[in-house]
């Protein structure tokens, strides 16, 4: 039982981490917890489930349309919600982006109605067993996905031009200004990317627990952001490490202690790690300058 | 400090078009208009009886208080286009309550002691109608919540009254079919932590437990998706079967999950349970689930066909038991406002007298508590569709 | 006479502008960003609803209980947290806040998910006015001595504080402490006015309306908080008439007004190094680019 609660727990993870990544990316360069990236997650999930119900379009296909078009509204957002107040504090960008959230999701609410929407799964529901854990194909698929975009995110980072200018960018926008990068079009493309992911995980999640609503994106959002500053928040290992620890803790706390207390185990574990890591698990701790 | 005004006043400004330009949504909150022909018919005298509704409208628990509205709204413009009650007009306000009782009480306040209505139709959560009763009572408003099912909520409140089943009886009732129709004897039980759910929990637990074995209770949230740790934790129990103590979206995925863990067992639900989204989402793993319920749209009577071929043209989807115990509890209000009249204190003592009222959701009555007195059938997923067993 | 409503409006707006200044007490005069304030206001909420309940002491006494007891926690939790910085804390403070709720949602005494029923109405609007002249002159007297100084000085730069011979974390906690003594106090008022409380109505969101209202008045301005509790408790109900779009409003409302004043309607235009309160963009271009703002007019 203790390996098939892992797995849950790993698959629920995966997906948080997905999540975190787009806060995470948008914190390293900008320092703006971005609140309505729940929101986009939610766009992400409305988009594939309408290609693939509405427009019978390929699932492979919807999705990578879904995650063109979260990087849009990630980039509208961007230019309409934070830039204007790029120059202000960081408080006044991230009432900002609560607005933006709230927006968001009401507008959902008008267009979508409330009521939950299906997503049938394309894939064949079919369920590998072993002796003592047992796990669906739609889970495979979100680890493996899930796997490829970490994976592909840390080549665009690590390797690319434009990751290399984003990395920049994050460590000192003066100097990376000076150095002739384009500080906007980094800020555009880092929204892009974070809201491609998010919109990933909406898409999965929505297959994997087969429904859509505009109300879907406020508790995986809340999660993805705690995940994000449990790994550390601006570092990309740290979200992904984050979100996996999360989803973990809460299954474990659900299995083992008590499933009313899911939650609050949940947060307990992630007040505790920040306790014997204040800068979360790979954060490097801020420089304070005197 | 010139430009602190300047913004001051431009939010101001902006507040002021948002108010003005918005007042045009209270019409559409009421539905669509009654129609030229039957303005025409209005005499002068003819008297508005404002009937206020509170429930979320937006926020996580929308989708039940958009229900609500939406039956209440059929219930209303069916008064008004056939002219039903001699005289009277009825008008709906409809305030969101955002799923926060604190919010619900505001709402309550404004349209008790603001708008003046005549008679609310909510709240849709327990909580509300508790944070509204004690409003409503000192404003001597008559209130019906469709849906609060809390124990006692309105013990002590004699302007607070409410139509929808017990969960205690609803609970009771199907542990005792599960054990002596079904033949099942370990159980397992899975409620969402809020009152509805814990309440579900409670009776079930003590009938199911008297008469046969109880092996595992597990809880979640309102609007959670993932069911993984609580099912792999009964899948080692062994239960024949288990009772899921919640609304209809969780239900589905629950089933949905529970099939995919490989965990086939009997499923067994209340009243939240009814809602098309049920099938939807839970597609063929809530096939054979077992549920109470107050309203069976299969039923053939007239009244029923008449409200979901209504629900299906004004809405475009099928009616949810929230939206069923609204129009019956709207109903039961116009009824009030036929046979006492339509000041608040008539239509209280309407509503108190409520007996033997052939309603969609069945024969109600209210007792002296203000509670009600409802058959509980036993409705079973067949084929994508829900067919009475009891 | 005022309708009934207005009146609950208007004990409404008393109660946040309590919950709103003591929160800037924390974040806008402090620097420390929290996100759990309502966990706070529900903690002072049921003990001093328990306290009228269970031991039926008068009101007087509850209220003092409730932000004790509030208190208490905020001084609790500020001791190993506050060691954390910025993002790290107000994700703490979230998580704090959720446990909370959690721990009522399931606790006997608290009626669980039920909620607590039968609190006598004993909050008037007499009540809320002096509760309010009372924080706010308390919260006065704070920052305009030597502790106020204290707890701006590590706003502006903690460090440097730190070095001044500021005893930080001793004052930080002291921040919170009052913060949640205050919190607490808008509870009881809270619990004793709609005479029922339930643990669902003190989740993040509503700490994040707080946060809202405080950044939205002026972070470090008292005169912020008042009008930010004021506006945003008012402006949800003028938008009832809105209906549908209310929310949608809304939202778009708190995205315009932070962009037409991103340091709030009271704010002075703040040039601190403070990490909370700066914005970490192209901070040293700063200088130039009002200048040029300067220009463009």
């Amino acid at each position: 039982m203790f390996f098939q609660q892992l797995i849950n727990g790993i698959v629920l993870g995966s997906t948080y981490a997905l999540i975190a990544l787009g806060y995470t990316m948008v914190y390293g360069i900008i320092e703006l917890i971005n609140f309505a990236h729940g929101e986009i997650y939610m766009f992400g999930a409305f988009v594939g489930m309408i290609l693939v119900t509405v427009y019978q379009v390929p699932f492979f296909i919807a999705f990578f349309l879904a995650m063109a078009l979260a990087s849009l509204l990630g980039i509208t957002l961007e230019y309409l919600a934070y830039r204007p107040l790029r120059r202000s504090t960081r408080l006044a960008a991230l009432i900002s982006a609560i607005g933006a959230s709230i927006f968001l999701q009401n507008l959902a609410l008008l267009i979508m109605g409330s009521r939950p929407y299906s997503f049938p799964s394309p894939f064949v529901s079919k369920v590998y067993k072993t002796s003592f854990v047992t796990v669906s194909k739609v889970e495979v698929i979100i680890l493996i996905v899930s796997f490829l975009l970490m994976l592909g995110l840390t080549f665009l980072i690590q390797k690319t031009k434009i990751g290399i200018a984003m990395r920049a960018t994050a460590q000192d926008k003066d100097t990376a200004s000076l150095m002739g990068i384009n500080i906007n079009k980094v800020i555009t493309v880092t929204f892009a990317v974070g809201s491609a992911l998010g919109a990933a995980a909406g898409v999965m999640v929505g297959i994997y627990f087969r429904s859509v609503t505009p109300m879907m994106g406020l508790m995986p959002g809340l999660k993805g952001f705690v995940a994000a500053v449990l790994g550390g928040i601006g570092s990309i290992p740290g979200a992904m490490l984050g979100g996996l620890l999360l989803g973990i803790a809460e299954v474990m706390g659900a299995a083992y202690i008590s499933s009313q207390y899911r939650d609050a185990v949940a947060f307990a574990i992630l007040i505790i790690v920040l306790l014997f890591k204040p800068s979360g698990l790979i954060g490097s701790s801020l420089q304070e300058k005197v | 400090m010139t430009k602190k005004i300047l913004s001051l006043l431009s939010v101001l400004l902006l507040l002021a078009i948002l108010v003005s330009s918005g007042c045009g949504g209270n019409d559409q909150a009421s539905g669509p208009d009654p129609g030229p022909a039957q303005e025409g018919e209005e005499t002068p005298e003819s008297t508005v009886v404002k009937v206020g509704m509170v429930g979320p409208l937006s926020g996580g628990a929308a989708t039940y208080g958009q229900s609500v509205r939406n039956g209440v709204e059929i219930a209303v413009n069916e008064v008004n286009e056939n002219n039903e009650i001699e005289g009277v007009v009825l008008e709906l306000l409809a305030e969101d309550s955002e799923g926060d009782w604190s919010k619900a009480a505001n709402a309550f306040s404004k349209l008790a002691e603001q708008d003046k209505v005549n008679v609310i139709v909510g709240g849709v959560l327990s909580s509300e109608s508790e944070a509204g009763g004690p409003i409503i009572m000192s404003a001597q408003i008559p209130t019906i919540s469709p849906s609060s099912t809390a124990t006692g909520l309105t013990v002590g409140n004699p302007y607070l009254f409410r139509n929808c089943l017990s969960d205690e009886v609803q609970a009771s009732q199907l542990a005792e079919y599960a054990v002596t129709e079904l033949g099942l004897s370990k159980f397992a039980i899975l409620y969402t932590n809020n009152d509805y759910g814990v309440a579900l929990k409670n009776a079930f637990e003590e009938t199911a437990g008297s008469l046969a074995e109880v092996l595992a209770v597990e809880a979640f949230m309102d609007n959670d998706e993932n069911f993984k740790p609580q099912l792999t934790n009964i899948q080692q129990q062994n239960p024949e079967a288990i009772f899921i103590a919640g609304y209809y979206t969780e239900a589905a995925k629950i089933a949905q999950q529970a099939k995919e863990q490989g965990l086939e067992v009997q499923l067994l639900g209340a009243d939240g349970f009814y809602s098309p989204v049920l099938v939807e989402i839970g597609a063929d793993a809530v096939e054979g689930a077992i549920f109470t319920a107050g309203f069976h749209s299969g039923d053939e009577s007239p009244a029923v066909q008449n409200f979901v071929t209504k629900y299906r043209e004004l809405f475009n989807e099928e009616p949810d038991m929230f939206a069923a115990q609204a129009y019956d509890a709207a109903r039961i209000v116009i009824e009030a406002i036929k046979t006492k009249g339509t000041t608040p204190e008539q239509i209280r003592e309407g509503i108190a007298e409520t007996e033997n009222f052939p309603g969609i959701t069945g024969n109600t009555s209210i007792d002296e508590e203000g509670d009600t007195i409802k058959d509980v059938l036993i409705l079973k997923v067949e084929g994508g569709a829900f067919d009475r067993i009891r | 006479m005022i309708s009934a409503y207005y009146l609950q409006i208007i004990i409404l707006v008393g109660i946040n502008i309590i919950m709103a200044s003591s929160l800037n007490l924390i974040t806008g005069f402090t620097g420390q960003l929290s996100i759990g304030h309502a966990a706070f206001m529900s903690v002072g909420a049921y003990a001093s609803a328990l306290v009228t309940l269970k031991l039926g002491l008068p009101f007087f006494v509850s209220l003092l209980c409730g932000g004790l007891v509030a208190a208490f926690f905020g001084i609790l939790i500020g001791i190993p947290t506050l060691k954390l910085k910025g993002d790290y804390l107000a994700i703490a403070t979230l998580g704090f806040g959720e446990i909370v709720r959690i721990v009522f949602l399931n606790l006997e005494i608290t009626g669980g998910a039920v909620g607590l029923r039968g609190i006598p109405k004993d909050t008037t609007l007499l009540w809320v006015i002096i509760s309010v002249l009372v924080t706010l002159f308390v919260l006065y007297r704070i920052i305009r001595s030597r502790v106020g100084r204290a707890l701006i000085a590590i706003r502006e730069d903690e460090t440097a504080a730190e070095s001044m011979g500021i005893n930080t974390t001793y004052y930080k906690i002291l921040a919170f402490g009052v913060g949640a003594f205050f919190a607490g106090l808008g509870g009881g008022l809270f619990s004793h006015y709609f005479r029922y409380i339930q643990p669902n109505s003190f989740g993040f969101l509503k700490s994040i309306e707080y946060l809202c209202m405080v950044v939205l008045g002026g972070l470090g301005n008292m005169w912020g908080s008042i009008i930010g509790a004021a506006a945003l408790t008012a402006i949800p109900e003028f938008l009832r008439a809105s209906a549908d779009y209310r929310q949608l409003f809304y939202g778009a409302i708190l995205v315009i007004m932070m962009r037409l004043r991103p340091q709030g309607i009271m704010g002075e235009e703040i040039l601190s190094k403070s990490n909370l309160t700066e914005s970490p963009f192209l901070s040293k271009l700063k200088l130039r680019l009002k200048k040029q703002k300067n220009q463009d007019i």
